[in-house]
């Protein structure tokens, strides 16, 4: 998929995270959680884009707010970030293990088996995404992961991804036209394709109503589907106790264009279906939204609408 | 050959104007050596999985054939000559 590529601050280095380590084998999940107050104190007072991007959404999610509930709201969305992180090292470390309920596993392994072809999973950047990668697992199919290179290294670590063995793959944006042959090679062969939903990025966009403003959200999964004629289903996860968490993969949308005249239509009203499944997300998980971008902001609308008709 | 290779130009010009519902552009206004993706012809990757859609449908390509073989899609005539030389292949 074509773009602008945005600029995506790296927040953290080896020291903090050795520290956050070292305190978790030495105090538990427990203890590694309460270093994150004082650290996302400092972002919240230092970390000016993370904030601004942060209360964007927080503005818009609890309207009826007051600046400083907002502000809190700002710093639970910094440390429930912080706690997942800490959770993801704790699992793939082999620390200790989360429960792990997958809703609508049923529906996927029925949409598999009633096609020889894959399907695109539309994810975000809510809950927590490697744990949902990893509930992945019990499909027995290769789930392949569009991103790019900069995010391809942290993403094999934090997957603890392990070459030629895994079932999760990559494929990188950076391939020929981003990876889109390759993706509809692999869907033809039946298997996944996992496309972030959420960060448009100067990626061909869609503005559709989100917490009652127009936001942008990026396309391509749908019209790739539609040209591939395989459905997407919607994969979000949540964390919902101390040791738990949910994985939804129940909605699935099944683009169809319903004429060549109408393209522009149907996939706005796809992208529109998404948002929707989100607000719907936003409204029982809250502070679990890790976008961490202004996808209200006018910046990011220059190339929405940009489908031909 | 020649004659056959121009009937597939022609053949893939149209596909592109229909499949992809290019306004304001008639498959004659397309050039054999004009870039499809970027300047040129102006189609960006999502018009690319509708491209091979196409070539599937039309011209009965395997998709796996045409990774990793991106100078196929520079033009009109890598195009034609990839369908040539693989449709042949395939008959």
């Amino acid at each position: 998929m074509t773009r602008q590529r945005s600029s995506n601050k790296k927040r953290g280095n080896r020291l903090g995270f050795w520290f956050f380590r070292a305190a978790l084998r030495a105090f538990g999940l427990s203890g590694a959680y309460g270093l994150l107050y004082p650290v996302c104190l400092y972002y919240l007072l230092f970390d000016r884009p993370a904030v601004a991007s942060s209360m964007a959404y927080i503005r818009r999610r609890f309207k009826t707010y007051n600046f400083l509930r907002r502000v809190y709201g700002v710093y639970t969305l910094f440390v429930n970030q912080g706690k997942n992180l800490i959770d993801r090292h704790y699992a793939v470390s082999g620390l200790g293990e989360f429960d792990v309920e997958f809703k609508g596993y049923d529906e996927i392994q029925k949409l598999l088996s009633a096609s020889p072809k894959g399907l695109i999973l539309l994810t975000a950047h809510v809950g927590n995404w490697q744990v949902t990668m990893t509930a992945l697992k019990k499909l027995e199919k290769t789930v392949y992961l569009l991103m790019s290179p900069e995010e391809n290294v942290a993403v094999k670590k934090a997957l603890a991804l392990d070459s030629d063995r895994e079932r999760i793959k990559i494929i990188s944006l950076n391939n020929f036209l981003g990876g889109v042959i390759e993706i509809m090679k692999v869907i033809n062969e039946g298997d996944l394709v996992s496309i972030m939903g959420d960060r448009s990025d100067g990626y061909s966009s869609e503005e559709v109503y989100f917490l009652s403003e127009k936001a942008a959200f990026p396309y391509g999964a749908f019209s790739i589907a539609a040209a591939a004629q395989c459905p997407v289903v919607v994969l979000l996860s949540a964390k919902i106790s101390a040791k738990k968490y949910l994985v939804d993969a129940s909605h699935v949308i099944i683009p169809r264009y319903s004429s060549r005249n109408k393209k522009h239509e149907d996939i706005r009203g796809w992208v529109q279906e998404f948002a929707r499944i989100m607000e719907d997300y936003t409204a029982q998980y809250p502070l679990q939204w890790f976008v961490f971008r202004d996808i209200w902001k006018g910046k990011n609308l220059n190339n929405a609408n940009v489908i031909k008709p | 050959m020649a004659q056959d290779l121009a009937q597939i130009k022609k053949d893939l010009k149209e596909m592109l104007v229909t499949g992809l519902s290019l306004e304001d552009i008639k498959p004659e206004d397309i050039k054999d050596d004009e870039m499809l993706f970027g300047d040129g012809l102006g189609l960006d990757s999502l018009d690319a999985v509708e491209i091979v859609v196409l070539l599937q449908r039309n011209f009965g390509l395997e998709v796996k054939d045409m990774e990793n073989r991106k100078e196929i899609f520079t033009s009109i005539d890598t195009l034609a000559k990839y369908v040539f030389e693989n449709r042949k292949k395939a008959s």
